[in-house]
């Protein structure tokens, strides 16, 4: 069976859900950021698979892009959290509701 | 071949993702995520794209993750074992609301189309380092620029967050 540009895609949604899934269950803010991670590679195969299929390295360039975003987020999202620890001890997002009461 | 390896490393990549998401244990779940991103480089290899492939390894698996367990190790130390909390229970047939529709949507969207194999004509050196430099340093100059800037404000972001309370007391 040969590769399809649709199973390219239909891997990459369930990647996708899985991590869509995992933000919205788990409570642990750090386990959030990892699945937005995870959220992000499946968009950069998509990237690629499309790329792959016009031929044009364009797709390689915005997932190399996407690595920078990748990062920024992390850098920050950490440093966030590193800070609300500090002041809160703890990363649970149940617990984080201040601005909702 | 190339369909045993993409589908191969894609049900690893799915596996590690889902493992992730079970995993009780904060670093447990950040290893098997290490191990989605080395099978995603192998789903880019599959796919022509050998530049990303090493950039997955180096830049995910490598640099973030190893800042993301340095931070869990470091926030949670021995908390991080006990953690065992999840969504409340009444609250799981509406978190599966999202999810679902994505899913439903993409699926949708996906099946109507015309199933067109991957392109197997591709020019010489396709997605190497050579090619994706060309496209990077020519057409794409204006995104490569707009890389640093992300990193650049990421940079200094982290810092100022890092040291806030210090320069406050």
């Amino acid at each position: 069976m040969t590769v399809t540009l649709n199973h390219c895609l239909g891997l990459a949604a369930v990647i996708f859900v899985t991590g869509m899934a995992g933000f919205i269950v788990r409570r642990n803010a750090i386990v959030m950021l990892m699945c937005i991670e995870l959220m992000l590679s499946a968009v950069n195969i998509v990237f690629a698979a499309f790329a792959r299929q016009h031929a044009d390295a364009g797709g390689h360039v915005f997932v190399l892009m996407n690595f920078a975003v990748a990062a920024a987020e992390a850098a920050i999202g950490l440093a966030i959290l590193v800070e609300i620890y500090r002041r809160r001890r703890t990363v649970d997002v149940d617990e984080l509701k201040t601005l909702m009461e | 071949m190339e369909a045993f390896l993409f589908w191969s490393c894609g049900a690893l990549m799915v596996l590690g993702g889902v493992m992730m998401v079970l995993q009780r244990s904060a670093v447990v779940a950040a290893l098997w995520l290490v191990f989605a991103f080395i099978a995603a480089s192998g789903v880019f290899a599959v796919l022509h794209a050998p530049f990303l492939a090493i950039m997955q390894v180096l830049v995910y698996a490598g640099a973030i993750m190893v800042l993301f367990l340095f931070v869990i190790m470091m926030l949670q130390g021995p908390v991080m074992e006990g953690e065992r909390k999840r969504m409340a229970l009444p609250l799981w047939p509406a978190a599966a609301i999202p999810p679902l529709a994505v899913l439903v949507l993409v699926g949708a969207w996906v099946s109507q189309r015309t199933p067109e194999p991957l392109r197997t004509a591709l020019p010489d050196g396709f997605g190497g380092p050579r090619d994706v430099a060309a496209a990077l340093l020519g057409r794409y100059l204006l995104a490569f620029e707009l890389i640093s800037v992300v990193l650049l404000v990421a940079i200094v972001g982290a810092l100022a967050l890092g040291h806030g309370e210090r320069k406050a007391s």
